[in-house]
């Protein structure tokens, strides 16, 4: 980096201990502050993580040493004024939820993607694109008022109940999924080259059997990150879910009866709980914050997986 | 006093009183807020609605100035120092869909609908439909009195839809045959029908005479007893002004509508 010629006209950078900037002192300032506001923006996503991690952690740790792991993780009822802390049906209801939204909305998401990257023409493309990233968009609160409003009285009609439950809130959330899970396996779709599609169809393939047999086993692994990322979208999802779920914190006993998940549970109980319950909340998103981290692991493994195998 | 009134005139800390609490509580201490405002420009009341428990929390933590409970407080809240000061009735309805034939209920059979004894509107000379139990959250000072007064205090069926506001209990029996749910009388509308418990229509009448059985004090807690704005905002509450127009347009009972002491 020494010496290249100098292009400016400031004869008095070369002094003393900057001469190995050849630019102007300004510039120079310039540029470091740059790089050290970069660094700083880097270095506050990270302690933002950080911290949040260290105060959910620091208050609801007692629930572990003083309820105890197992009676807190594997407890059957969830009772706060009872002293009662299981959060196995919340864990389960938050399971039965992501599980039941992944397996409605993976086709469709999926099939979207398949139809945006191979298949539709590019004036229907300019219009479908735009339309799923919008769902993106939609305020997860407007979703649940969708669900109340429109989906629940539907699902009451279909199930016999009062239409809050899982099959209302697998619906909400499908459809909330759609574009994470979309948009990721289109990319994924996209990064494979074209000369593949081109060798397929030149050993006369149709269009199916290229979708089916060529593109998508190539973009497994991509289409299984995406699937990662909207688990995530479903199970941290909270104000859509609250609505339309019916809140009982009791084990999953059908698709029209109500239930409860980890988050919808921690907004019911936040604005009063006190004491061992209020640690209790922080224990749950403790385990809520593991299980993202999990996830994102997860996605990080793949991806590493994928540039392996490519 | 920490002196923070270096800002510019009238808002200085001393004259804003805030005031938390019950969201059934809420419609007349917002119309309150805004009567007292305009009589005293100068002072500033924030009023928020986050359920009685919080308020509780609230008022003897010090965060609030006033904290307002639609139920009485529990046996480890009477330590905490705080005088109350009831401001109106209430009662509590039980409501149904216009459509539902059941009109009147017995209270042990209202216990057992919420309990899941009784799971079929025919085992309660309806139709044969099972019944959809709509119950509130247990931040809910409504919860709480029902529980206390129908209830004996024991358990809810805990497979009950649980819905965080009186509105959403409200807009669901208001749309489902078969769903049942409880709300203050204040907030019902010709969308439900109430029932009568054990024979008694709920109204201010029934309420003031003591017959109907679910009902209820609303009231405004304050830390030790009220001094200042609170004292002010708190008797302006009690005054006829609050009392026979904002008291009563909620469609709650004045405190003064019974002798010194009712029910």
């Amino acid at each position: 980096m020494a010496d290249e010629p100098r292009t400016n006209d400031m004869p008095s950078v070369r002094g003393e201990a900057n001469n190995l900037k050849l630019v102007s002192r300004a510039t120079y300032f310039k540029e470091a502050t740059l790089k050290n506001l970069f660094l700083l923006c880097a270095f506050m996503a990270v302690a933002g993580v950080a911290l949040i991690f260290v105060f959910v952690g620091y208050r609801g740790w007692p629930i572990f040493s003083e309820v105890g792991a197992g009676n807190f993780l594997f407890g059957m009822e969830w009772l706060p004024t009872k002293g009662l802390f299981g959060i196995l049906p919340l864990f389960v209801g938050s399971i039965v939820v992501t599980l039941g939204a992944l397996l409605l909305g993976t086709p469709v998401a999926v099939g979207a993607a398949v139809f945006l990257s191979e298949i539709a023409p590019p004036k229907i493309r300019s219009v479908v694109r735009p339309a799923v990233e919008l769902l993106a968009g939609v305020p997860s609160v407007v979703y649940g008022f969708f669900g109340l409003l429109i989906l629940r009285p539907i699902v009451a009609d279909l199930t016999g109940g009062l239409g809050f439950g899982p099959l209302t809130a697998w619906i909400i959330l499908a459809i909330m999924i759609i574009p994470t899970i979309a948009t990721l396996t289109e990319d994924a779709l996209q990064s494979i080259p074209d000369g593949v599609r081109e060798a397929s169809y030149a050993m006369g393939a149709t269009t199916w059997q290229t979708i089916s047999r060529v593109l998508l086993p190539a973009a497994k692994i991509g289409i299984v990150d995406a699937i990662i990322l909207g688990m995530g979208r479903a199970i941290g999802e909270t104000m859509a879910v609250l609505m339309v779920v019916g809140n009982a914190p009791g084990f999953f006993r059908g698709m029209g009866e109500p239930l409860s998940t980890l988050t919808s549970q921690i907004v019911m109980d936040m604005p009063y709980a006190s004491g061992m319950h209020r640690t209790a909340l922080f224990g749950m998103a403790i385990i809520l914050f593991l299980v993202s981290m999990g996830l994102v692991l997860t996605v990080r493994l793949l991806s590493r997986l994928r540039e392996e195998t490519s | 006093m920490p002196l923070l009134s270096g800002c510019s005139r009238g808002t200085s800390a001393q004259d804003k009183i805030i005031v938390t609490g019950s969201t059934t509580i809420q419609p007349i201490a917002e119309v309150a807020k805004e009567d007292y405002e305009r009589r005293n420009p100068d002072q500033v009341v924030l009023v928020s609605g986050v359920g009685s428990s919080a308020g509780i929390e609230n008022v003897s933590s010090g965060t609030s100035d006033i904290g307002t409970s639609s139920r009485e407080l529990k046996d480890e809240e009477l330590d905490l120092g705080l005088v109350d000061t009831p401001i109106a009735y209430d009662a509590i309805a039980v409501i149904v869909n216009p459509s539902n034939p059941v009109t009147s209920l017995s209270k042990s059979q209202v216990k057992a609908i919420f309990q899941g004894a009784i799971t079929n509107w025919s085992e309660v000379g309806g139709p044969d439909m099972e019944i959809g139990l709509v119950n509130r959250d247990e931040a809910s000072g409504t919860r709480e009195a029902f529980a206390k007064i129908v209830l004996d205090k024991e358990r809810f069926d805990p497979t009950a839809v649980i819905l965080p506001g009186t509105g959403q209990v409200r807009s669901v029996v208001a749309q489902e045959p078969r769903a049942i749910g409880y709300i203050s009388l204040g907030f019902v509308t010709d969308d439900v029908h109430a029932v009568a418990i054990d024979g008694v229509e709920p109204s201010e009448a029934t309420v003031v005479s003591g017959t109907y059985p679910v009902q209820r004090v609303l009231h405004m807690f304050t830390k030790g007893a009220p001094t200042g704005l609170a004292k002010r905002y708190l008797d302006f509450v009690l005054s006829p002004d609050v009392q026979e127009s904002v008291v009563r347009d909620a469609g709650f009972i004045p405190i003064t509508a019974k002798g010194s002491n009712g029910g």
